[in-house]
């Protein structure tokens, strides 16, 4: 026969009553462990997504693409203006087809007795075929004007968006309808390479055929001339118009607009220089020179954009070195190939492997364009994504403007090198990210979701505190003629006390044990069928999510439930109790 | 064995002060039965928490085996209580989660088969040898009070107090309730204090004591 007052009887046949508030504060303990764990595994993920920025530094241009785009095409559409006025006053009232018909009037026994007039006939003509060859260069450059229009169009939407939001920030659906309404609108309003291409081969073809207008247009003005001097007979001859003032005129526009869509393809103003000077600082490694891109990716917290270094094919080796990492399966991108190598978490995040594509084509969100082929993918401690520099600046002409540089500095040169190219960089168009930048860019976004977790967690522990400490209460009180009792008979205070600590600590500790392990069980679950799946990092066994974060619960539960039974134990009066007739 | 010498115990309600014992001089011999009777209120209760030390008296001095409950401090009556008192009330007060051999074992100084075959021995005394598995929410109100008369002889106390044992059950009920105490006592293990109300339950008594008014009187 055991003692009657051990804990295992108390618990075995009280089962029912401790049952439900060890499965609460198991429930409650699952919860935090769990909610815990996915926010550790949001702060983990992102690490490990931005963790190539912790031995590198990458200096990239200042504007965004879109931001950059603006002023060129702005550019581009006040010359197409004046292009296309130029060319509506060559060929409006008293140009070049009134002359053309008044020329063509001419009675034929005047043509015949005049060979000059031959010769002012096929400049006529020619200067009719450069003229109709010229309106067609303009199409596509007209295709530009409607392109910057809707641009601005959108432009204004998006302002209103800003108001209504401004106005009222909870209120997402202003946001939600623009988005619908515009997402397909916005794809097209940038020009995309192959239409800049076009639009130069288009320039470059009206320059070419302004010129020989205007040899043509020379050519009748002498024509005319010479007939005019030549014979008396001819007197209702027009005078032809000037071309050449005109003609000039077109000419300058062309070149602005020339000029204006080239600077969107150039590499910023300065990349050659800084590359040359970031070489030279001391503590440098090496540079490379970087026409970076970005996969989107699922981070479990939301999308995040995984930065892609567009090297050459030494720097491509250069970075794996770095890092300790290997291209385990495949190889690496070849020169001037659409191709990329990525790291296996991100090939498992896509749900891509060797053959695979990637890019805008795939996922709109991409910002690498058209679509890439995965030929390598890259195994080791950090996570990289590697494409062909020369790919990215021969194909893609907007990447020339977008390139930018990466800087690794030695081991222990870190904070100098920082220095001295911050200083490099000074007001320029570019701007630097490292680690740190990042690092706090992260725990900025993550802070907000550790703060209403925090939050949460003390909700649900005073929450608790208050359900459990009460429902202990009530057990005690039922079992008041339990405790008088056995204070009558001789038992101590202390002792009793110490009984109910024991079972209470017991219940809490039982609790502890379960929540957690339930937690481990449920997360090892997800992270098999769903964290690793996607690429995604999470420590199932974070001993600081499952015994510090959790211990609040249990803690503060047993330190309520036993300061109130605790302090009803003390004043305890057995005889009160032994007197009462109920 | 136990005395009271001059016991007095003053209740201070308000600004008055009630005597509810009320210079009282009392022996209980070794193995003897002493009851106490009076009518509700008239301090026969109050009497018994003296000598058995759950209060200490406003005036006077209670001995136990020559040991005065004075120089004993509340840790020391407490083991007192546990170790060489037994005490039946009028409500049975088992714990409701225990079987009846586990809440006489309550009452157990020290827990080996030879205590529980003991406590076995003295359930089946009082009836209940065929019951010592059941709950008390299993058992008649009597077979309850039954229970905690094993439990307050489990430990072969010197001294059994029993207050109002049988308040709460019927005449017959009540009779066999007081014969398993006086058993306990006839066999020379320990002496017996009843307080009851009902003269007919003390019967074979060897002094029986009347309370009124805090003071005691020969009956």
């Amino acid at each position: 026969m055991g003692n009657p007052l051990s804990l295992w009887h108390f618990y075995f046949r009280n089962k029912r009553k401790v049952l439900p508030v060890i499965g609460i504060l198991a429930l409650a303990i699952l919860g935090v462990v769990v909610t815990d764990s996915l926010l550790a595994s949001a702060r983990e993920t992102a690490y490990a997504t931005y963790g190539s920025y912790q031995k590198l530094i990458l200096i990239a241009p200042r504007a965004t693409r879109d931001q950059d785009l603006a002023n060129p095409l702005q550019d581009s559409l006040a010359q197409l203006h004046e292009v296309q006025l130029q060319v509506d006053v060559l060929d409006g009232p008293g140009g070049l087809s009134s002359y053309y018909a008044a020329v063509t009037a001419i009675p034929a026994r005047i043509q015949a007795q005049l060979p000059a007039m031959a010769r002012l006939q096929t400049d006529a003509a020619n200067a009719r075929y450069y003229a109709a060859r010229l309106r067609g260069d303009l199409v596509p450059l007209g295709d530009l004007i409607v392109r910057v229009q809707r641009l601005q169009s959108e432009e204004k939407a998006f302002e209103q968006l800003v108001q209504q939001l401004a106005q009222n920030p909870n209120d997402p659906r202003p946001l939600l309808t623009y988005l619908q309404q515009h997402q397909t609108l916005l794809r097209t309003v940038l020009p995309d390479s192959a239409q800049l291409g076009r639009l130069q081969a288009a320039v470059t073809s009206a320059s070419s055929d302004a010129a020989g207008l205007q040899q043509s247009l020379q050519a009748m003005s002498r024509d005319t001339a010479n007939l005019n001097s030549a014979g008396s007979n001819v007197a209702d001859l027009p005078i032809p118009p000037s071309p050449s003032a005109t003609i000039d005129q077109f000419k300058v526009a062309l070149d602005h607009l020339t000029a204006s869509l080239g600077s969107i393809q150039s590499p910023q103003p300065g990349l050659e220089k800084l590359v040359a000077d970031s070489a030279r600082i001391p503590g440098t490694a090496f540079v490379k020179r970087d026409a970076y891109s970005n996969l989107d990716i699922n981070m479990l917290a939301g999308q995040a954009q995984f930065d892609l270094y567009g090297f050459d094919q030494p720097g491509m080796a250069q970075l794996l070195a770095l890092y300790g990492d290997r291209v385990a399966v495949g190889r690496l991108p070849r020169a001037d190939a659409n191709e990329i190598a990525i790291s296996e978490e991100i090939a498992r995040s896509r749900q891509v492997w060797i053959g695979g594509k990637l890019g805008n084509n795939v996922d709109e969100l991409d910002r690498l364009p058209d679509a890439f082929t995965v030929v390598g993918i890259i195994r080791g401690p950090t996570r990289i994504g590697l494409i062909p520099l020369d790919y990215m600046t021969e194909h893609y002409l907007f990447e020339r403007r977008y390139q930018g540089l990466v800087v690794v500095p030695q081991t222990g040169h870190e904070q100098a090198v920082h220095d001295q190219l911050q200083a490099l960089i000074g007001d320029s168009a570019f701007r630097l990210f490292d680690w740190s930048y990042i690092k706090a860019k992260i725990d900025s976004l993550i802070a907000n979701l550790d703060v209403i977790n925090r939050f949460l967690i003390l909700l649900v522990t005073i929450v608790l505190a208050l359900v459990v400490g009460l429902l202990n209460n009530l057990f005690f009180r039922q079992r008041m003629n339990e405790f008088g009792l056995l204070a009558a008979v001789g038992y101590s205070r202390w002792g009793l006390i110490l009984r109910v600590v024991w079972e209470s600590l017991g219940v809490t500790l039982a609790s502890w044990l379960i929540g957690v392990g339930l937690g481990v069980a449920v997360l090892s679950w997800f992270n098999i069928s769903f964290i690793v799946p996607h690429g995604l990092l999470m420590n199932v066994f974070d001993w600081n999510v499952l015994l510090l974060h959790t211990l609040p619960i249990p803690l503060m539960v047993f330190l309520f439930g036993m300061g109130t039974v605790g302090w009803q134990l003390l004043r305890l009066d057995p005889i009160s109790i032994i007197e009462r007739r109920d | 064995m136990l005395s009271g010498y001059d016991l007095a115990l003053d209740y201070r309600t308000g600004g008055s002060v009630a005597h509810a014992v009320d210079n009282v001089n009392l022996a209980v011999d070794q193995g003897s039965f002493v009851g106490l009777i009076g009518p509700s209120g008239s301090g026969k209760s109050s009497l018994m928490y003296l000598l058995s030390g759950l209060k200490r008296p406003t005036r006077g001095s209670v001995t136990f085996e020559g040991r005065d409950y004075h120089g004993i401090p509340a840790g020391g009556l407490m083991r007192l209580r546990r170790q060489r008192f037994g005490f039946v009330f009028q409500q049975h007060f088992l714990i409701n989660y225990l079987s009846a051999l586990e809440n006489v074992m309550v009452g157990a100084v020290r827990r080996n088969h030879e205590v529980a075959a003991y406590g076995q021995e003295l359930l089946r005394r009082v009836g209940l040898g065929n019951k010592l598995e059941k709950r008390p929410y299993q058992l008649s109100i009597g077979e309850r009070q039954r229970v905690a008369v094993a439990r307050a002889l489990v430990h072969n106390p010197a001294v059994v107090f029993a207050d109002e044992p049988t308040a709460s059950l019927d005449q017959a009920t009540g009779r066999e309730v007081i014969n398993l105490l006086a058993d306990y006592r006839a066999r020379g293990e320990g002496s017996l204090v009843v307080v009851t109300h009902d003269p007919a339950m003390l019967t074979g008594a060897d002094r029986v004591l009347q309370m009124r008014d805090g003071k005691l009187s020969a009956a």
